[in-house]
Order: C-alpha cells, then sequence, then structure tokens
C-alpha cells in the first residue's frame, strides 16, 4: 500500500477517491459491481456497532466520501467472518475491501485512538517482533497505548482473569517465546514488503 | 344462406363422467320429444373427439346426412380441430366444463342445465348457417413501409426475405434515421456486453442492393384509403409529384425524435457548452471524438444524468438507461483514466442489457442513485443521494450528459395538424367521444387538457370515417391493446413497430420489425381467404346490413372500433369487409336489428334465450341469463369447472362475441321471458383496456346505463342487469361474483313477468 491517496481528500465530494481505492485497495477492482442490495450489511454479524454498514460505505466511497469512509468503525468493527463475502450476490470480496480501507486508514493517521486500531497495531508489533503473540505484552502495549494512567486503570481491571489464567496455565510468567528463526522471519516480511511496494 | 338445406344431427357424449352425472335417456328424450326442429340424429357415444363416436360422425356427414353437428361434451373450446376435420358447421352443447364439473352428479337441476344447454344449441343451429366469406378484395400483396431507419429498413428487408414486394417512403433525404448518426450501438447480438459497431449502413447497403424494394426517399404518404388487399396510397415527394399506388398491408416504423430540450433548462442546459444532451454527444463521438465543446479537451470526469421527472415525460424507458450506460462506457473506452458516473432515479437495464451494465460496472462507471437538485453554471451538481440518504455535491465535472426522452412520431410533427382535431388519437377507446365526419360536418374536438397530446399531421392520413389518424394508447404511442397485441393499431392491416409503439433499443427495434412484417403477411393472406384477422383469426362471416329497414342513424359507422363502416353518398353504411375483424360490435349498436352473421345474429341470440325451460313461479327456481364474453370470461368459466368449483344451479350462459355484440334486445327479451337476473361479463374497459375489439366492453357498459330507465319503466329493478369485468385468470373469482349475483337475486325476488 504505497500508492498515495489523492491530494484533494478534504469534506469536499471527491471524485478521484472511488478511482483510488479501485486501483490501491486489494479486491477494490470489484468494488463497482456491488449493486446496493445490502445483502453484507443484512448479513454482518457485528453489523450493529458499525457506524455505516459495508452496502453504504461502499456508496461512501463510490461518492468519494474519502473523510467519512477512512474514519468509520465499520473498518475496525470488521471481524472477518467472511459471510458478507459469501453472500454477495455479485462477488464482490468486501472483507478484503474493508481490511484494505483499514490498513489505509491506519497508515493514513485517520484512526489513531480507535481501539480496535490500537489493538490491531499491538498484535501486530508482537507478531513482528517475537513471530508469536505474547498475551501479557499484547495487552499491556494496547492498554497503555491509551495514556500512563489509563493503562494503569485498564490493567487493574484485567488483573483478576490474569491472575486466573496464569492459574490455568494459559499464560506463562518469564520471558516472552519466541520463534527459533527470528531473523527469517524478518527476512519474510522485509521481502514481502519489498513486493507490495513493487506490486501495488 | 337460404340454399343451404339444413340437416342437423345431435350428438351426445357420454364420456368424461357425463353419463354417471346426467340421466342420458332422459336428456335424449328431451332431444327427440321436446322440439319441432327435427332433427336427423340423435346418436349416443363413449365419445366423439375419437374412436367409434368419431366415425360415426364423420359417416354421418360424408354420406349427406347431417351438416349441422350439434354436440353436446366438451366446453367448445377444447377438441376444434379434431371437429373442424369433420366438414359440417360444428355448434357445441357445454357439458362437461360448465355443467357436470360445477353441479352436484344426478340432481334435478343438473339435469335441466344440461337439457337447457342443449336446447340452446339446437336453437343455435335453428337459426344460424355455415358463414359464406365475402367478395375477395385482394388486389395486391406489394407491402408498404413507412419509415427508412433501422425499424423500416429491417421491415423493408424481412419482407423481401419472405418473397414480398416492397416499397419504403422515408421523409428526409436519406436511409437510416437517427440510428445511423450513432458510432457504437448497445448490444444487439451475443455477446451482450461491450459496445457493438452500428448496423444501420449495412442494413442500407442491403436494402439499397435488394431489387424487390423500391424506395422512396424525400416522401411522405399523403393519403390513404381502401382497406387490407387493396389500400391505395398517394405518396408526394418533395417537389409535389404525386403518385398513387396499391398495397397489401402497411407497415409503420415512423421512430421517435428527442423530447424539446428546453424542457431540461432545470438541468442546467444551455448555461455552459459542457452541458450537452446525449445526441450532441453522440454527434461529438462520431465527428472526431469525445472532446469539451469548450476547449477541446477530451473529459477526464464526465457525469451523465438519466432524466426521469414525471412532469416532462411521463415515462421513463429503459432506453434512456441503455443510453447512460452505452456512452459511459464509450468515454472509458477512449480513455481508461476517465471517471464516468451515471446518475439516476430508476436504473432499468432491460432484458440482455444487465450485461452490459456489469460491462459497464467491471470497466468502472460508477452508478449514483438519487435526484439532481441542481446544476451549476460551473458544472457543479448537488445530488439528493438515496442510498446515502444525504444531500452531496459533485464539483470537479468535465462535462454533463442529460439523457433525452423518445417521443414517439405517432403524427408527422413537419406538417400541420389537421382541422379534425387530434384528440382523435386519444379518443377512440372512449364511447361518448364524437368523431369527425368527413363529408358532413367536422366536428373539431378541444382536448381538455389544452395542448394536443401529439402536435403534427397525420402520418398516413387515412381517409376513414374515424379520422385520419392512427390512434395512440397511452403516452403517444400507437399501441392497440397492453397485453396480448404487439404490432396492432387499431386500424386493421397497418401494423406498427419500432419506437414508435414503445421505446425501445436498436436490437428490440429490429425484432419489432420482423414481428410487425410477419403481422402484415397474415393479414395480406387473411384478405386473400376472405377471413377475419387476429384475435378471430380464420372466422368467414362478416356482418350484413339489411338496409330496408336501415335508419341511416350511423351508430355502426360511428361506433366500429376499426373504422370498417363507412357511409356511402346517401348515408348508408357500406363495409369495408377486410378491416373488419367480426367483434359485432355494429350488431349490437343497430337499433333495428338490422346487421346479422351468418352465424351470429339477434334473432339467434334471441332464439337461444327462448330456448331455455323456465320454470314458472311457483317452483321458485330462479333464472339468470350469463352473456360472457368469448375471449377472456367465458374461458374463465370453463377454468372454474376444470377446477371443480361449485356454482349455483340458476345460471345460463351464452358466449358472445364481445360485449359490444350484445344488443339491447336481448336484455329486454331475457326479461320479457322470465329471467330473473342479466350479468354480461366482459373485459376490462378504460384507458388500459384488456376488450380484444378495442372498446366494446365500454360500449357495452355505456349501453347498459341507459337500460336502467327502460327497466323502471317496467316496474322492475335495476339491479337486475348487472356488467362485471373479469379477466382470462379469474376463474377463482368468478364463481364467487356468480353466486353473489345470484343471492342478490333471490334477494330482488322473482321476475313478475314470469309465466
Amino acid at each position: 500500500m504505497t500508492a498515495q491517496l489523492p491530494e484533494t481528500a478534504s469534506r469536499k465530494y471527491d471524485l478521484k477517491f472511488a478511482r483510488w481505492v479501485r486501483d490501491n485497495v486489494y479486491g477494490g477492482g470489484k468494488m463497482n459491481m456491488c449493486m446496493q442490495c445490502g445483502t453484507c450489511s443484512g448479513s454482518c454479524p457485528n453489523g450493529v456497532e458499525m457506524d455505516v454498514g459495508p452496502r453504504k460505505l461502499f456508496m461512501m466511497v463510490r461518492a468519494g466520501m474519502k473523510d467519512e469512509v477512512l474514519r468509520s468503525s465499520t473498518l475496525w468493527e470488521c471481524t472477518s467472518c467472511y459471510r458478507c463475502v459469501v453472500r454477495c450476490p455479485r462477488g464482490v470480496p468486501v472483507t478484503y475491501i474493508v481490511q484494505g480501507l483499514a490498513a489505509v486508514a491506519a497508515r493514513e493517521g485517520y484512526a489513531p485512538k480507535i481501539e480496535n486500531a490500537s489493538f490491531a497495531r499491538a498484535f501486530w508489533w508482537s507478531a513482528n517482533t517475537f513471530g508469536k503473540t505474547d498475551e501479557r505484552l499484547v495487552t499491556m502495549k494496547y492498554f497503555f497505548s491509551f495514556g500512563f494512567l489509563e493503562g494503569i486503570r485498564k490493567s487493574l481491571a484485567n488483573l483478576k482473569i490474569a491472575l486466573g489464567m496464569v492459574k490455568a496455565g494459559r499464560m506463562h510468567i518469564g520471558m516472552p517465546h519466541k520463534i527459533r528463526d527470528s531473523k527469517g522471519l524478518q527476512a519474510m516480511l522485509k521481502k514481502a514488503q519489498e513486493i507490495e511496494a513493487r506490486e501495488g | 344462406m337460404s340454399d343451404f338445406e339444413k340437416k342437423p344431427g345431435v350428438y351426445l357424449c357420454e364420456g368424461c363422467g357425463i353419463s354417471e352425472a346426467i340421466d342420458m335417456d332422459e336428456l335424449e328424450e328431451d332431444v327427440t320429444g321436446g322440439f319441432d326442429f327435427s332433427v336427423s340424429h340423435c346418436r349416443r357415444a363413449a365419445s366423439f373427439c375419437t374412436g367409434e363416436g368419431m366415425e360415426q360422425l364423420k359417416k354421418d356427414v360424408a354420406g349427406g346426412e347431417v351438416n349441422q353437428a350439434i354436440i353436446a361434451g366438451c366446453s367448445p373450446r377444447v377438441m376444434t380441430r379434431e371437429f373442424d376435420e369433420v366438414g359440417a358447421q360444428i355448434i357445441r352443447a357445454n357439458l362437461r366444463e360448465q355443467v357436470i364439473w360445477t353441479q352436484p352428479a344426478g340432481t334435478e337441476d343438473t339435469l335441466m342445465f344440461a337439457k337447457d344447454n342443449v336446447r340452446m344449441a339446437m336453437a343455435q343451429a335453428e337459426n344460424s348457417t355455415p358463414p359464406t366469406p365475402h367478395e375477395s378484395t385482394m388486389v395486391s400483396c406489394k407491402l408498404l413501409v413507412v419509415g427508412g431507419g433501422v425499424t423500416g429498413l429491417s421491415a423493408a428487408l424481412e419482407a423481401a426475405k419472405t418473397g414480398a414486394e416492397v416499397v419504403l417512403v422515408e421523409k428526409s433525404d436519406h436511409l437510416g434515421g437517427w440510428a445511423a448518426k450513432w458510432s457504437k450501438v448497445s448490444p444487439h447480438r451475443p455477446p451482450y456486453r461491450g459496445l457493438q459497431d452500428n448496423p444501420v449502413p449495412g442494413l442500407i447497403a442491403e436494402v439499397e442492393a435488394n431489387d424487390a424494394i423500391t424506395v422512396k426517399t424525400d416522401t411522405i404518404v399523403t393519403s390513404t384509403g381502401g382497406m387490407p388487399g387493396k389500400f391505395t396510397v398517394k405518396t408526394t415527394n418533395a417537389g409535389g409529384e404525386d403518385e398513387w399506388d396499391v398495397f397489401g398491408a402497411i407497415v409503420v416504423a415512423t421512430g421517435w425524435r428527442p423530447y424539446d430540450t428546453a424542457k431540461l433548462e432545470y438541468l442546467g442546459f444551455g448555461k455552459n457548452d459542457d452541458i450537452i444532451t446525449d445526441i450532441e454527444f453522440e454527434e461529438l463521438a462520431a465527428n472526431g471524438g469525445i472532446k469539451r465543446k469548450s476547449d477541446g479537451k477530451a473529459p477526464e470526469i464526465a457525469a451523465f444524468i438519466i432524466t426521469s421527472d414525471p412532469d416532462i415525460m411521463p415515462y421513463s424507458s429503459g432506453v434512456s438507461s441503455v443510453v447512460a450506460i452505452k456512452q459511459a462506457q464509450m468515454l472509458v473506452d477512449a480513455n481508461p483514466d476517465a471517471m464516468a458516473y451515471v446518475i439516476y432515479e430508476e436504473l432499468r437495464a432491460h432484458g440482455t442489457t444487465e450485461d452490459f451494465y456489469r460491462e459497464a460496472q467491471e470497466k468502472g462507471v460508477i452508478f449514483q442513485k438519487g435526484t439532481v437538485k441542481s446544476v451549476g453554471d460551473d458544472l457543479a451538481i448537488t445530488v439528493e443521494d438515496d442510498l446515502l440518504g444525504q444531500e452531496v455535491s459533485m464539483t470537479g465535472l468535465d462535462m454533463i450528459v442529460l439523457t433525452t426522452g423518445m417521443v414517439p412520431n405517432s403524427t408527422n410533427p413537419d406538417i400541420e395538424a389537421s382541422d379534425k382535431g387530434n384528440s382523435q388519437l386519444k379518443d377512440d377507446i372512449n364511447p361518448t367521444a364524437s368523431f369527425a365526419k368527413p363529408g358532413l360536418e367536422v366536428l373539431t374536438q378541444n382536448d381538455d387538457e389544452g395542448e394536443p397530446a401529439q402536435p403534427g399531421g397525420p402520418l398516413l392520413n387515412l381517409q376513414y370515417r374515424q379520422g385520419p389518424h392512427i390512434p395512440v394508447l397511452a403516452n403517444g404511442f400507437t399501441d392497440s391493446h397492453y397485453i396480448c397485441f404487439p404490432y396492432e393499431t387499431r386500424r386493421t392491416g397497418i401494423y406498427t413497430c419500432g419506437p414508435v409503439r414503445r421505446a425501445m433499443t436498436i436490437g428490440e427495434a429490429r425484432e419489432d420489425a420482423q414481428g410487425a412484417v410477419l403481422k402484415a403477411i397474415q393479414s395480406m393472406r387473411a384478405s386473400e381467404e376472405s377471413s377475419a384477422v387476429h384475435p378471430r383469426a380464420g372466422d368467414l362471416s362478416f356482418p350484413k346490413f339489411g338496409l330496408d329497414i336501415c335508419t341511416k342513424c350511423r351508430r355502426c359507422t360511428v361506433e366500429c372500433p376499426f373504422g370498417a363502416i363507412d357511409e356511402d353518398e346517401q348515408d348508408y353504411p357500406i363495409l369495408n369487409p377486410t378491416r373488419c375483424r367480426r367483434c359485432g360490435t355494429c350488431m349490437g349498436a343497430c337499433p333495428v336489428r338490422t346487421i346479422s352473421f351468418d352465424n351470429y345474429s339477434p334473432v339467434m341470440v334471441s332464439e337461444m334465450i327462448g330456448a331455455v325451460e323456465m320454470p314458472d313461479e311457483f317452483e321458485e327456481k330462479p333464472r339468470i341469463l350469463v352473456f360472457a364474453c368469448e375471449n377472456d370470461a367465458y374461458p374463465a368459466l370453463d377454468m372454474a369447472g376444470i377446477n371443480r368449483q361449485q356454482m349455483n344451479s340458476m345460471m345460463r350462459f351464452i358466449p358472445v362475441r364481445c360485449l359490444g355484440s350484445v344488443t339491447l334486445l336481448w336484455i329486454s327479451t331475457a326479461l320479457e321471458k322470465g329471467y330473473d337476473g342479466v350479468m354480461l361479463m366482459g373485459c376490462k374497459s378504460g384507458d388500459d383496456y384488456q376488450c380484444h375489439f378495442v372498446k366494446g366492453s365500454a360500449m357495452a357498459t355505456e349501453r347498459m346505463a341507459k337500460v336502467g330507465e327502460t327497466l323502471q319503466s317496467l316496474m322492475l329493478e335495476e339491479e337486475r342487469v348487472k356488467v362485471e369485468e373479469v379477466s382470462i385468470a379469474d376463474s377463482s373469482r368468478i364463481t364467487g361474483l356468480l353466486n353473489d349475483f345470484g343471492t342478490e337475486i333471490e334477494g330482488i325476488g322473482l321476475n313478475p313477468f314470469k309465466m
């Protein structure tokens, strides 16, 4: 995801945004096939949490409402259940497009304080660093992304659960686990980024 | 009529459960003993449609013993082909669908119903003869095609392929019409996806190379008289030279014109050079590519607005949508970086154009549903977006293309409207509208809505009693019937096709041309055989006028839905037989009942009414007479029988050709004979009529409105006569109607005129 967003983006109606999404977001080329039937929004198990459903989100993309699209909670409420992808009568890869838009929003700084975005960042940090997710570190990084005091408050609120998990052997104490070939993973990720930069 | 010596024979079928439900011995006794109309035979068999029964029937006819076969069994709507082959006049009594399938088996009432149906059939035989056709009026099998656009060219070619000689008349100085101007067209052959090459230049070359087609450009039709098989047509060219010719049938393919762009001002038309119509877009594309008028640059972002404002045009056709889809594709094809927005309120991708729409989506065309609120001088559009539920503005557009609708050329806008009034175009389905009377006083009728529906002069200038125009239906389209009869106009032998009939694309227009040509050929064949065209195809009977008692009241000439009857110098009616569709509306109109067919007449039906055995008042068995239109109501009744819906036993049914043929004589006869109620069942009337003869049911309703006073003067209740509109799909409703009417009549009480 290296292509630049069109510069004209603002609260005004931006006609080029739809074209940009089509060319730069994975699955965006299929978005034009959407016929606004709303099967995706109706099927979404998490739809009630979203400020707009996928149907309307796509219409907003077509209408060029870049800011509203990239700020919407829809991008972060998607649980990747793929029900919409399975049900779409026009074969639009809804989930992929929503995830692609979420990546754009994260990269462009549209989603700094959205909880799900913070969690995604913490998760990715752990996976990237250790090749594994470490429950303690992911949670801590996530909690403290809201500030120090908020981090303390959130940690204390979850302390009981954490202790329970340790007791049950679901969370260990000590150094974080790492995969054996951490360097290999780093090289792999670097290569993937190279390919993405080259092929878009 | 008189030289036909009747040898009637009655054939009582015992099959399909009839003999189990009815006492056949009693029925036979009634036939042989109860009538003064003597029959040669009364035979019974397990079936007459096949096997030994059929053999017997054929033997009787071949041996000259029987020439009128009265077959009592199934409905006259089934087994027609089998019995037609017998070679005698066939008269059917409906015992199966109407009697045994709607009534309980073995009861006295059921037997009475069956007896009455057979008696009515015998009365019908007694008072009818096999029809003798009129003298052939066939002079020419040449076909006239009016209009040299894509539809007219296709029609001429299709007709020439069948071996017909064709004259193609075109108003302008070249062939091709509007469609010739398009550089690319929406798909008209598989694969129905992207843009396709314009077929018109190829069609023009084919027409010009075809020896069977004579092309006359710069020519219009200035007079059309005669009838199918011999239309006498005058054409006049730009130089004012007249030419007369005779044609067998006429195909009208005068096409369309875009509507007045002044009506598009509210969408910014005229405010900016880059707000153009779809027609201008095509012209740009055909002449050097799609470029802005203002600075000659290729547009990067363009909006295509599908206009659908009911104040401008009462209909929004799928063609506007297809044109917008097409032009958006043209833009994206020419410049893959261009953005095309289609803004619509209603997007109709009909038929195969669904694939065309998907193709546009795949090419990146963006479709937005909403109402355009305003278009600014700077090409900024405000849209009330229906899918976003909010108002959005679009700026940065390079070009706005507005679709114009298709206005049918059901009149010729280049010539003056005739003083006989354009209202004739619409009013001929209105039973009370008056018409221009050629040779008598001219009644100019002002359109109530001020502006005439279609400005312009007549296309064919018909020398018909009913005026010079081809009548139109909704929105100025020359249609005759919404559902059943495409291509047909209300002037027999004249068929319309293409966008003059309804808005359509090139592919549809070419198919339409095929259909109209086939109808025109059918009509010429029918003229050759002196038989009727659809819906009474093959009918050889025709109305005969007893001029000795004619009062020259002109009701038959005025009320004929097809303009088939003219007035001669002495004001007597004179029939143009091949224009006639044999509905009998003239027969129903005639106040002295002097119009009749060989096998359908006021006397015949009156006798059928009288043939029913009327129970006396002490039996307390009411009788209700139902005149059922044989096009829709009668089949619906049959269907009710097939579904075994039970009906009360007081109904007696007489099929009529059309409610328009029902004369008031029959109503008064029925009430005098002691029937307690009369019901007329016909098709839907009004602007969206389903009457197979245009206004028969409307005429019947109009006439029955006047019967009330007569009934009152006889001290009879108005409610005893009722008109009901039913459709062919109404079989489940129809029994309810009849049973309710029966209850209503029982409530009113018995007819005091009962013996």
